[in-house]
């Protein structure tokens, strides 16, 4: 009798569990990202892959204008959170970690998490990489006929008054001078950046603007100017939009990465299917169509795009080798004094 | 029972005036409360905490932010530049409005109506539109560097957007509908009597401009510069669009230490130091029309 009734508990727990597994299989997950070609690529590929998956779970798709928006949605959110999973860039996840606002990471539950590269985790965030994007040199390819292969070619007095540079504290602009440091002979950032806060003043006649409107990729596509910086990814897809008007280089001197993190939101009330999106989003399958798709290099190891698309992003063995090491939590650290020093030593030269 | 039955005296409570007047004005005090008064002092709040290095915000009560801004050449200088900018906007608006708005005065009443609603028709378009017009009207290969280039006057396509200039042009043009309804308003007291008055006793046309014409308008005029100039210190697209990141005003910085930095205690505490200039500005307005009376 004693033994009839245990199993009986044993098996009534056992359906207890795989009734809540199989709740967890649905629901809904709300995600926070970025908005426009983002939002339309991420939803082709990553999202209708999910909802193939997982067709009782319902995504929602929260579409935010930049990183520093998604924080302040979940800084205003706080106590009732509305958005279960966030992606954005890895030096605003850190603020969000430091305000108690990530949920920590599961690798458990997560368990995607244990095949991603090392680099896609950083100390003291609570979100790991999902995408890995680059800073590159865009040109109009009417007015340059042959590719440039060097940052130098910004320098190229021929383009005087043709080139656009998102400023500081815009972190392409920061980007940029630490590659400039690294052009002018400087050593690590770390050591300062004299040289390439001094070679950044030296381009700062010859910039069109600092602030291009929408992005930099419109101007450059429009023939208003001829070349400036931009990001990978949106600059390849743009490039293909444009039938080729914008060309794409990542230059011979090597380029550094940008991350774009994923994490889950503390306090969510959907916090299992939040982690079964979040582990599917870093998946090797989703990552690898996302970066077919969007040219995004994948963060998970056992990823494997098409050689095609993946010789157009940065993760190619030979690009691998000349990238810069860049620690974003240790730049945002002097993002504000390095904005200061652009604004008195760079853009004041360029009036 | 008609409506007209129900005359006031019959009404079963009736109010005083004295009564009455707290309740009329108590939805505009909710309306204000809500969307005013409540967002500045959270804004004012806000502005006590301590920004740390990365973008995150410790909630305490300090006036650290103030201390920077007050001490930081950079941040008074940017004071200086809003203000100075944004004052001679509002004096080029108003020499660029004064003759519309006085031609529409004396238009004949049967064009008036008409003359109003095209000084007003750029309203019905957004202003960043308007911004991206000026963008490819004074661009590089836009229609007065064409002009340029063609006579030959230059040899090279002048700058005129991505600097002061063109943030002056765009926001002169987006700001000229209010400055010239203002000054139609204040010109109630004109009497064109008064004018021919002064033409008759012999005053030239200028001297009538001086003596009668825009004392008689000052108001007008006032009222003008003071919704110019707030609306242009506060504005923040045309800058940013115009502005190529070289013109640094109150409104673009306050952008990017909130967005861009995350640093929002210091954005802000430069609110609150924009509610101070409107302050200020607001000071000087009355002080100006009782000097008029």
């Amino acid at each position: 009798m004693k033994t009839r009734l245990l199993l009986a508990g044993v098996a009534g727990l056992a359906m207890l569990q795989s009734l809540s597994a199989a709740y967890a299989q649905s629901g809904q997950v709300t995600l926070a990202a970025y908005d426009g070609i983002f939002q339309t690529e991420y939803m082709a590929t990553v999202i209708a892959g999910f909802q193939e998956a997982y067709p009782d779970i319902e995504v929602n798709y929260y579409p935010m204008a930049n990183s520093a928006a998604t924080l302040g949605t979940l800084r205003a959110q706080k106590s009732a959170p509305q958005v279960d999973v966030v992606i954005f860039d890895v030096s605003v996840a850190k603020a969000a970690t430091d305000e108690g606002l990530l949920a920590e990471l599961d690798r458990e539950t997560v368990t995607n998490l244990n095949d991603l590269y090392d680099t896609a985790f950083t100390e003291g965030v609570n979100a790991a990489a999902v995408t890995f994007d680059n800073l590159v040199l865009l040109y109009n390819t009417k007015a340059i006929a042959e590719a440039p292969t060097s940052w130098e070619a910004l320098w190229d007095p021929a383009y005087d008054g043709r080139v656009v540079i998102p400023a500081a504290p815009d972190i392409q602009g920061i980007a940029m001078t630490i590659i400039a440091n690294q052009l002018a002979g400087g050593t690590d950032y770390t050591d300062g950046l004299d040289a390439g806060v001094e070679k950044m003043g030296e381009l700062a006649p010859h910039v069109q603007t600092w602030e291009p409107t929408p992005d930099p990729y419109q101007p450059i596509m429009n023939a208003q100017a001829d070349i400036g910086i931009g990001w990978n990814a949106r600059g390849q897809i743009f490039s293909d939009q444009s039938n080729g008007s914008m060309g794409v280089v990542i230059p011979t001197e090597g380029s550094v990465f940008q991350i774009n993190a994923i994490g889950t939101v503390a306090g969510s009330a959907n916090e299992e299917a939040a982690k079964i999106f979040m582990n599917y989003a870093l998946s090797p399958e989703a990552q690898a169509a996302f970066t077919e798709r969007m040219f995004y290099a994948p963060t998970n190891e056992k990823a494997q795009p098409a050689p095609e698309a993946l010789e157009r992003t940065a993760a190619t063995p030979e690009r691998m080798e000349t990238m810069l090491d860049i620690n974003w939590l240790e730049v945002a650290q002097f993002r504000e004094a390095l904005t200061e020093r652009w604004r008195r030593e760079v853009i004041a030269l360029s009036r | 029972m008609t409506a007209t039955d129900t005359a006031p005296a019959a009404a079963p409570f009736r109010l005083s005036g004295r009564q009455i007047v707290p309740l009329l004005i108590m939805p505009i005090l909710i309306v204000n409360a809500v969307s005013f008064i409540w967002p500045t002092l959270s804004l004012l709040r806000m502005s006590l905490n301590e920004p740390i290095a990365g973008g995150a915000i410790r909630e305490t009560l300090t006036l650290q932010t103030y201390v920077s801004v007050m001490t930081d050449s950079f941040y008074l200088e940017l004071v200086w530049n809003s203000v100075y900018l944004c004052s001679i906007i509002t004096a080029f608006t108003l020499l660029l409005s004064y003759p519309i708005a006085l031609f529409i005065h004396r238009a004949d009443p049967k064009w008036k109506s008409l003359l109003t609603l095209m000084v007003i028709s750029p309203l019905l378009v957004s202003a960043v539109v308007r911004t991206y017009g000026w963008v490819i009207i004074l661009g590089d290969q836009g229609l007065i560097n064409a002009l340029l280039l063609g006579s030959g006057l230059v040899d090279q396509p002048v700058r005129l957007i991505f600097n002061n200039f063109g943030v002056m042009v765009g926001l002169v043009e987006i700001l000229m509908p209010y400055m010239i309804l203002s000054l139609m308003a204040g010109f109630g007291r004109l009497d064109p009597r008064l004018e021919e008055a002064a033409q008759s006793l012999g005053a030239k046309r200028l001297t009538t401009l001086y003596r009668v014409t825009i004392p008689l308008t000052a108001p007008g005029i006032a009222l003008g510069c003071l919704l110019v100039f707030v609306l242009s210190i506060s504005s923040f697209v045309t800058p940013k669009l115009l502005g190529g990141g070289r013109v640094f005003l109150l409104a673009t910085e306050i952008y990017d230490q909130s967005i861009v930095l995350l640093n929002w205690p210091l954005a802000a505490s430069l609110s609150m130091l924009v509610l101070v200039i409107f302050g200020a500005a607001l000071v000087v307005y009355s002080r100006v029309v009782k000097a008029l009376d």
